[in-house]
């Protein structure tokens, strides 16, 4: 049987370029969030350092989010926050990371503008850390939601939230937090029984187009977070690769992900 | 409330795409993006020779997965079944392209997303969509599922079955397919109109 057509059906990539890095900064930045806030909340010295970093980190999404939209002079933008849409995953998304946000302009603030003193750290904590969480399980929730894309089945719901949560735990590893160490290995440990038990799960032509578009990245990926585990008595050179399995893993996954099911 | 909906013949499609150009003359659809296309197959072995033209566009279906993850409500169901798009609200997130196990939606050079709306704004000068007025081959029937005596329920009866794209998915869409020489992507249940 061939196939040819009269017009252009609209099968090409969706998600590419700056909406592709969106799904691995969101990790960065939800993730980021998540710790700034266990550490704020817990008092941690460190607490400062990672609120800047989830602030830039917020921004930095957000940015891109801005950037890779082809309506972003339009003042549709604005709509992400009038409106009230809360069987979309991506309204959860924005307030997730504006909360987040929020709550650490107020926290990094309060050094400068005595008013906001009166408001307790440990709200403007608990905002960030719901704030945080919801942005780390967003992208996941996003992606399954399409039945008709196989790859992206339930297993996203899991592989989002640990893979951003080693990139962050990489992060605080290469910045030189000791304490990120055994979370680390942890979540290297969780990543690597995901990355096996994966590919079990997708069926038919969902697993041929997986293995033939995305196992090369897939098993890189799998590999560097493989080593990583090997090497934590190296703790840089153990993050770096961490980090590295876990963006390329992600971004693979959005990509490869976008194949419509069979059945046209 | 009126279920509006497209019928098409596939024993009458001769695959000339007028509906197609009918579709892009009439909404101004830019060179890069379709709103309705055709599908060519060309099926068995000779002498045993058939060729199928589907045309494929939005099905509004009545249970539309593109609604539910529009972050900004730009994707909506109007009183008469229809999905439209409202271009104001629309941050071309794509999430709602994601969404459609049709292929029927795409982000426009405008910026926003652009897809079938079963010519909108014809309907609301009491005409049909282009691509009906425009076949042929009168392949295509439009109209409303919940009277009885119109003229798509009376060529539902008339085919004795109707079909639907990817029935599996249980979204009800509303471009119902009948007398389709292959059956690919129509066969996994029976449709539900």
């Amino acid at each position: 049987m061939s196939e040819f057509f009269y017009g252009i059906p609209n099968t090409e990539p969706f998600w590419t370029g700056l909406k592709t890095l969106h799904y691995v900064l969101v990790g960065l930045a939800g993730g980021m969030a998540v710790l700034a806030a266990i550490l704020t909340l817990r008092q941690h010295p460190d607490r400062n350092r990672y609120l800047w970093l989830a602030g830039l980190f917020i921004l930095l999404d957000m940015f891109v989010l801005w950037a890779g939209s082809s309506a972003r002079w339009y003042f549709s933008q604005f709509w992400l926050f009038l409106s009230f849409e809360p069987r979309a995953p991506i309204w959860w998304g924005t307030w997730g990371l504006s909360s987040a946000l929020a709550s650490v302009g107020l926290i990094l603030l309060k050094t400068w503008v005595p008013l906001l003193k009166r408001i307790p750290e440990m709200l403007l904590g608990t905002v960030m850390l719901v704030g945080g969480l919801v942005a780390l399980a967003y992208p996941g929730i996003a992606l399954v939601v399409n039945e008709n894309r196989p790859v992206w089945n339930e297993m996203m719901l899991v592989i989002f939230p640990v893979t951003a949560l080693l990139m962050v735990l990489a992060v605080a590893m290469l910045l030189g937090s000791a304490w990120a160490r055994r979370w680390e290995v942890m979540a290297a440990a969780v990543t690597v029984a995901l990355l096996v038990a994966y590919p079990l799960t997708l069926q038919g032509e969902a697993r041929e187009h997986f293995m033939r578009e995305g196992l090369l990245v897939y098993a890189t990926a799998g590999v560097l977070v493989a080593v990583a585990l090997v090497l934590f008595r190296n703790p840089r050179l153990a993050a770096g690769l961490g980090l590295a399995g876990a963006v390329g893993l992600r971004w693979m996954l959005v990509q490869v992900g976008q194949i419509q099911a069979p059945g046209l | 409330m009126a279920r509006l909906a497209m019928l098409i013949d596939l024993k009458a499609c001769v695959g000339c795409a007028a509906c197609s150009v009918a579709c892009k003359m009439e909404n101004e659809v830019p060179v890069g993006g379709s709103r309705l296309w055709i599908r060519e197959r060309e099926m068995g072995t000779f002498p045993n020779l058939t060729v199928e033209y589907r045309p494929e566009q939005c099905a509004h279906c009545e249970n539309p997965p593109c609604v539910p993850v529009c972050p900004t409500g730009a994707t909506y169901q109007n009183e008469e079944g229809l999905v439209l798009v409202d271009y104001h609200k629309c941050i071309a997130c794509s999430a709602c392209v994601a969404a459609c196990p049709y292929d029927a939606r795409f982000i426009s050079k405008a910026g926003y997303v652009e897809k079938c709306t079963f010519c909108a704004h014809r309907l609301a000068r009491n005409e049909e969509p282009a691509c009906v007025t425009t076949c042929p081959t009168y392949a295509r029937v439009f109209g409303d599922l919940d009277d009885p005596d119109s003229d798509i329920n009376k060529a539902i009866q008339a085919a004795g079955q109707g079909h639907v794209l990817r029935p599996e998915l249980g979204l009800k869409p509303k471009v119902i397919y009948v007398n389709p020489p292959s059956k690919q992507g129509l066969t996994r249940k029976e449709a539900q109109l």
